[in-house]
């Protein structure tokens, strides 16, 4: 087990009558970049608190490379946290902010010295620091964040949407640089955001939570190719939702019904268990829905072009079939893109392969 | 971070009262320079000679420095534990807030009589250590310096609980966390993080303190010693059995001038001790 493994086994939290948390299991690998992912009160900042051990869970273990941390108080954690409005020290300057763990555990001044300097470094900052927290800019803040929580080397650090109060650029900027600095350490980085696209770009595993629950853990491609769940295909990018019905099942495919047309998928494109007669859910991403006269297996339809947003190096088209609406996605300079217009008809193609039928429970 | 916001037009009547209280103040400074300079026999120093020349009266302006000096740190140290109660248990804030500030809604002299049923001579307090065998004859806590000085911190207190507590309450508890996962445990994070922070509100609670006690009159009257004046009670017997208005007008200017000068030095101090914390 490499270090700065976190388990996490049966975790519940309730704050009184409300639960937070139920029945989290989950493992994350030491030096990975993780990310608990989910809307606004789905847990993930609960279970962050707790694995940093501000709160203490209701049910269950979480445990820190084997070692089962029940009434270890965060400062006897192998933790390091970045905190969302980042909670710096506003009367220490960058180089007392960053040396202030080191302070606490008696390190020799010259120690302090060259740790400071190195993680100064690290984020970029070397020159700051006897700038006071008042003066720097919010990407500037964040960097000394982040090297105050490096300092100690802690085997694990928590970020509790440190990016959040960034403007677009600054936060892609310091993205790219978040990661670049975890492959650098092998940290294992726990991350938790609300942003899909912040977590795809960061992350080795994506941990999808909502209400109190984890939904699916995967890496960020398993996650967008194969959701768990109709909740995960719609936090996770961008996704048409058709309504159907089971039409038969047999060991080897399963047929589906969806109006007028019926095609057969392997079981493996299945989530749930199917049976003849089920509804189901029919999902697929934008980018599968071709501009095409025909496919082998998949749907076929006719479909009215409502409204055309060029965006770029991508050209999204919101389409009206007799199946309901569809988006469809693709790159501005393939060929069928350009005669594209609004108004139109044209003939669209979903390969089945792309498709994934959610059976409704 | 506030950003500057726009004067809204015809808005400047709303000056009306400061400009009215400021312009008072400005006039009864200048008539107490009237008074102080102008006696009876026309412009003389004669009141201000009399301030440099007289030991005993050094004495009494050297007693209300340090009773102030003594009132408003006891005052701040007592405070401190008590504000930083009450941040801590916010569902009882309210009510411990109600305990301290209690005090006020009995008059000023009320509660300083009560002092002389608990320190006086026969008081509860003497009484009681004479009954525990402690003490055979009774000690003298009133009618002396430490009775000014007890009276003073009990009327003061509430003044420096609620300034540091004003200050506690805008320390964002993430800081505490955040020193916490750095290794820090409670008593080390209360000294490098929650004390540096909160010294401003320390430091606004001297300045009320010691500002309001520089100018006692009823405590020191009614709880000090005959013989022991202070500033106040001198100018209050100056104005009130002597109408000598000169006399208390120098009196009072030489008070202006020290207070001043506390307040000066407590600056000072506190621009060395804690530094520019901008948010």
């Amino acid at each position: 087990m490499r270090r700065g493994t976190i388990t996490v086994a049966g975790v519940g939290k309730e704050f009184g009558a409300t639960t937070v948390l139920s029945n989290v299991d989950l493992v994350i690998e030491g030096g990975s970049f993780v990310t608990l992912l989910g809307p606004s009160g789905c847990g993930k900042t609960t279970l962050l608190r707790l694995i940093a051990g501000f709160l203490e869970a209701s049910r269950g273990t979480i445990a820190i490379d084997g070692a089962p941390m029940q009434g270890v108080t965060p400062r006897r954690r192998p933790i390091g946290m970045v905190f969302q409005n980042l909670a710096l020290f506003p009367h220490l300057d960058v180089f007392e902010n960053v040396a202030y763990g080191l302070k606490v555990r008696g390190a020799p001044t010259a120690e302090i010295a060259t740790k400071v300097e190195r993680f100064l470094g690290l984020v970029g900052l070397a020159g700051f620091e006897r700038r006071r927290i008042g003066q720097l800019s919010g990407g500037q803040k964040q960097r000394v964040a982040l090297a105050r929580s490096l300092a100690l080397e802690p085997a694990i650090l928590l970020l509790d949407e440190p990016l959040s109060a960034l403007d677009l650029q600054l936060r892609r900027q310091l993205q790219v640089e978040l990661k670049a600095i975890q492959r650098q350490l092998a940290t294992t980085f726990v991350f938790v955001t609300h942003d899909q696209e912040e977590a795809t770009l960061l992350s080795d595993t994506i941990v999808v939570m909502e209400g109190g629950r984890v939904r699916q853990v995967g890496s960020p491609g398993e996650i967008y190719r194969r959701p768990a769940s109709p909740f995960v295909a719609r936090f996770v990018g961008d996704i048409n939702m058709l309504e159907g019905r089971i039409a038969t099942v047999t060991g080897t495919s399963v047929s589906v019904d969806l109006g007028h047309h019926r095609f057969d998928l392997p079981p493996s494109a299945i989530v749930g268990q199917p049976a003849a007669g089920a509804a189901c859910q029919i999902a697929c991403r934008p980018e599968a829905v071709t501009i095409a006269n025909d496919t082998n297996n998949g749907l076929a339809l006719e479909a009215r072009i409502d409204v055309l947003h060029r965006l770029g190096p991508t050209v999204k088209a919101m389409l009206d079939t007799p199946l309901g609406p569809l988006t469809a996605l693709m790159m501005a300079g393939a060929p069928q893109a350009a005669e594209l217009a609004e108004g139109k008809t044209v003939r669209v193609a979903v390969p089945s392969d792309t498709l994934t039928v959610f059976v409704s429970t | 971070m506030r950003g500057a916001t726009a004067t809204p037009r015809g808005l400047g009547w709303l000056l009306l009262p400061a400009v009215l209280v400021l312009a008072l103040f400005l006039g009864a400074v200048a008539l107490l320079f009237l008074h102080a300079f102008w006696t009876k026999d026309g412009f003389s120093l004669a009141y201000f000679k009399q301030i440099l020349d007289r030991a005993d009266y050094h004495e009494v302006f050297l007693r209300t420095v340090s009773i102030a000096a003594i009132v408003s740190l006891t005052s701040a140290l007592l405070a401190y534990p008590i504000a930083w109660l009450l941040w801590r248990l916010p569902k009882w804030r309210n009510l411990l807030l109600v305990v301290v500030l209690v005090p006020w809604l009995v008059s000023l002299v009320v509660r300083t009589y009560g002092w002389l049923v608990i320190l006086g001579p026969k008081g509860f307090l003497n009484e009681a250590l004479r009954w525990a065998g402690v003490i055979q004859s009774p000690l003298p806590l009133i009618f002396n310096d430490l009775g000014v000085v007890i009276g003073l911190t009990h009327v003061l207190m509430p003044f420096s609980v609620i300034a540091t507590l004003s200050v506690l309450l805008q320390i964002d508890n993430r800081l505490e966390e955040a020193s916490e996962s750095l290794g820090a445990g409670a008593l080390e994070t209360w000294r490098r993080v929650v004390l540096p922070l909160s010294l401003p509100g320390v430091f606004t609670g001297i300045s009320i303190t010691f500002l309001t006690s520089m100018g006692a009159i009823v405590t020191p009257i009614l709880l000090g010693g005959i013989r022991q004046k202070m500033a106040g009670t001198q100018i209050y017997q100056e104005v009130v059995y002597n109408f000598n208005m000169s006399k208390a007008s120098a009196w009072a200017l030489c008070l202006l001038i020290l207070s001043g000068l506390g307040l000066v030095l407590l600056r000072t101090v506190e621009a060395a001790l804690v530094p520019k914390a901008d948010k």
